[in-house]
């Protein structure tokens, strides 16, 4: 876990510079008195007399409430005190002005996080990565752990996987990464803190095999995954994940331990729609259809489910029913290249040239700077960036 | 005379006041209007604060202030804003923002007491503005104890918000009658919360999906079938579907785990009413008093059999009782009005019904009757 010390002391290091910029700008209209509690309070702060520091900062805002540098410090330190009722709204006077400030956000957030208030804590989490965290890659890591977790909580786990893989991806292996990845393997919405002790060798192993996949140590994985599904045969979700592992290399395994899976989580839509992934490949029409079905019914506003819908009509020539399956995937998740690729094609099919150019405009903008990866996506098959077959 | 001045003073400078305050009353309220459409908050707020400074009436102000504190999250800031307003035709949705920032500020009592108030001055507010408020004062009164009437809440805007995270979870609380907040549960909840949460948010959609409620509901119970409330949750579901022996069962179950369980003993003596076995409801309902004294419920099941028995007197001591206790209770009212037309009480058992009538009007304002998550489907009419 990373050390939230060692995260303040990054924090007030390197706002120094930008401070410095705000205070310039107000310099005119400073009076004494709050210059002189400001240097007071910083010169505290660097003799480590915290408590003192405080009592000066918040001396020094009640002459100046909208002193962004005594705003930050002030926040910063209550923070760093575990202070963090104290530290949030302090915080929130900050980013009232400066809310371009990505540290801000992210110690907002992460006070929100101790605080429990989860929901404004991922929000304001992500809206730290949105206005960046500069080069603070303690920070960054910090960071982009906390949404990866509270992501799996809020049951946005194919998102969760997104980041982890992310963060896998970027460096050597983190231990910490193994509970949130088998957490959002396994689409169990609780945060580590907060794993039952009995189940928490089941989601260490399904995190290990997760990780192993997702830094493309093959063996190692198909290890881990035959591991797993013969200590948990009957858990849900060791089924899905073991089939969303197998889909490409073994497809004929793969369908089998989807159907395990119903056979356990039976009103699970998103096992349906990896089987009817697998079953359109396969040339199965029919079924796949049939599955998509069901799990439109059973998350209707699910972009993945009519995408599967509409392709498996389509491929059984009944192209205009799947286009409108399939416009309401796009109109679900604008974001699916993989919808745009299906429609681009089954518009041409029928003859609607500009349709069909207007989507492929789409998918240029979509891949526009990012080359697509070819990694293998554990959760909704609207995350599986490959184009279809 | 020397005492005089002061006052002579202060007339003076009120007046001169009064006449400079128009203009520059309005020069302020029309920048504000223009910092804050200009998104320009900081600003916005601070001149808002000068207007209403300049003008406490200032029902407008006071309204945008608050809303751009709340849009801050500057929820201790935002609720005095709002507070002036109880008293203008912003009142509604005032009250509902009240509840809000008391619940953000950690005041939950005077948080709950807004959300009252909010519902008695007729639920206004946006459609996002009542799901929000409804929401947080249903959490509140599952911290309350009031755990039927939260379920009522939340079942109430579950079909229209479908499956939300914050939502199962609330309704998780609620459902495993678990005297907490989403912030402040012991974390070894987290999983019996999840699973509870999801079968109830299944059971309440629409269409209901009790498939899927069931799916969860079982894995509740292989999971923490020893614990307390689980079967008794199992049973409620079971009883909102309609499968009344299903229902019987678990209730026995949550007895054999709590024996002084309440509301599993309301349950069965309301399964008994229907089935006419008075002896053993009575029992129940005689126990479920025991057990809980203040369960305005236990004394109104024992009223309904004492009722169904003949015994006028001790039905209507009983249904006082439960009257005294959940004097919004249409059931209750329903049933003393029965009584006293019985006892020949014709004044009374008007008064009865007009009181009923009135309830179930409130209660059709509320949410419909039908979505009452745990009340049993043959008494829903």
């Amino acid at each position: 876990m990373i050390c939230r010390v060692l995260l303040i002391a990054c924090l007030c290091a390197g706002f120094g510079p930008w401070l410095a910029a705000a205070s310039q700008n107000n310099a005119a209209s400073t009076q004494q008195r709050f210059d002189q509690l400001l240097q007071s309070a910083q010169k505290a702060r660097e003799e480590n007399h915290d408590d003192e520091a405080v009592q000066l900062f918040r001396r020094a805002l009640q002459q100046r409430p909208e002193s962004e540098e005594a705003l930050w410090y002030l926040g910063s330190m209550l923070y760093e005190k575990e202070q963090f009722a104290a530290a949030r709204d302090v915080l929130r006077s900050f980013l009232t002005l400066r809310s371009d400030a990505g540290p801000g956000w992210a110690l907002l957030g992460m006070s929100e996080f101790q605080l429990r208030a989860y929901p404004r804590a991922l929000q304001h989490l992500q809206r730290a990565m949105t206005q960046g965290m500069g080069d603070r890659k303690e920070l960054m890591d910090s960071v982009f752990y906390h949404v990866a977790i509270l992501l799996t909580r809020f049951e946005r786990y194919d998102d969760s996987m997104d980041i982890l893989q992310k963060m896998l991806a970027s460096g050597s292996p983190d231990p910490t990464l193994v509970e949130p990845a088998g957490l959002a393997g396994l689409r169990l919405p609780y945060l580590p803190a907060e794993i039952p002790p009995d189940q928490r060798e089941l989601i260490t192993l399904s995190g290990k095999a997760v990780v192993a996949l997702q830094m493309q140590r093959q063996e190692e994985a198909d290890a881990e995954f035959k591991r797993l599904v013969a200590t948990y045969p009957n858990e849900p979700g060791v089924h899905f994940l073991r089939a969303a592992f197998l889909s490409e290399m073994h497809p004929e395994e793969a369908m089998r331990e989807f159907e395990r899976e119903l056979t356990i989580s039976p009103s699970s839509a998103i096992a349906r729609i990896r089987l009817a992934q697998q079953l359109i490949t396969a040339g199965e029409f029919d079924r796949a259809l049939s599955l998509a079905q069901q799990a439109i019914q059973l998350d209707p506003k699910r972009a993945s489910a009519h995408m599967m819908a509409g392709e498996a009509l389509v491929a059984k020539g009944d192209v205009a029913n799947g286009i409108k399956e399939l416009e309401i995937a796009r109109g679900d998740d604008p974001s699916i290249g993989r919808v745009h690729w299906d429609l681009l094609r089954a518009y041409a099919a029928s003859g609607r040239k500009d349709e069909a150019s207007r989507e492929k405009t789409e998918i240029e903008k979509i891949y526009h700077g990012t080359s697509p990866s070819h990694s293998q996506s554990l959760g909704d098959s609207s995350h599986d960036s490959q184009r279809p077959q | 005379m020397s005492s005089l001045i002061p006052g002579l003073l202060i007339s003076i400078s009120m007046a001169a006041s009064a006449a400079t305050v128009p203009s520059r009353f309005d020069s302020i309220a029309k920048q504000a209007e223009l910092a804050r459409t200009q998104d320009r908050v900081p600003e916005a707020i601070r001149l808002y604060r000068e207007g209403t400074q300049l003008r406490p009436s200032w029902a407008d102000g006071w309204w945008y202030l608050g809303s751009l504190l709340y849009d801050q999250d500057r929820f201790s800031e935002a609720s005095p804003a709002f507070q002036h307003l109880t008293n203008t035709s912003h009142r509604g949705p005032a009250y509902a923002f009240l509840g809000l920032c008391e619940y953000e500020n950690g005041n939950y009592e005077v948080a709950l007491r807004h959300f009252r108030a909010w519902a008695a001055a007729g639920w206004a507010g946006s459609p996002e503005l009542v799901d929000v408020a409804v929401f947080h004062f249903a959490l509140l009164l599952t911290r309350d104890g009031r755990f039927v009437e939260s379920l009522y809440l939340l079942a109430s805007i579950a079909p229209r918000l479908g499956d939300v995270p914050e939502l199962s979870e609330g309704m998780g609380l609620a459902s495993l009658r678990l005297h907490y907040l989403p912030e402040d549960y012991p974390p070894e909840l987290r999983e019996q919360i999840w699973l509870a949460g999801k079968s109830a948010l299944y059971a309440a959609q629409s269409p209901r999906d009790f498939a899927r409620a069931h799916e969860f509901a079982s894995r509740l119970e292989k999971r923490y079938s020893h614990k307390p409330d689980v079967h008794y949750f199992c049973g409620t579901l079971y009883t909102f579907e309609g499968n009344t022996a299903e229902a019987e069962r678990e209730y026995r179950e949550e007895l054999a785990i709590s024996p002084h369980h309440a509301p599993s003993m309301i349950a069965l003596a309301t399964i008994d009413l229907d089935k006419a076995n008075r002896v053993e409801a009575g029992e129940l309902a005689r126990s479920a008093i025991d057990a809980d004294p203040s369960n305005p419920e236990a004394h109104h099941t024992l009223g309904r059999v004492l009722l169904e028995n003949g015994d006028l007197h001790a039905s209507l001591t009983e249904l006082e009782t439960a009257k005294r206790l959940a004097p919004e209770s249409a059931g209750v009212r329903a049933h003393l009005a029965m009584v006293y037309t019985r006892l020949g009480r014709t004044q009374e058992a008007k008064s009865e019904s007009a009181a009923l009538l009135a309830l179930k009007n409130k209660e059709e304002v509320m949410a419909p009757a039908k979505v009452k998550l745990g009340e049993p489907k043959e008494r829903a009419h």
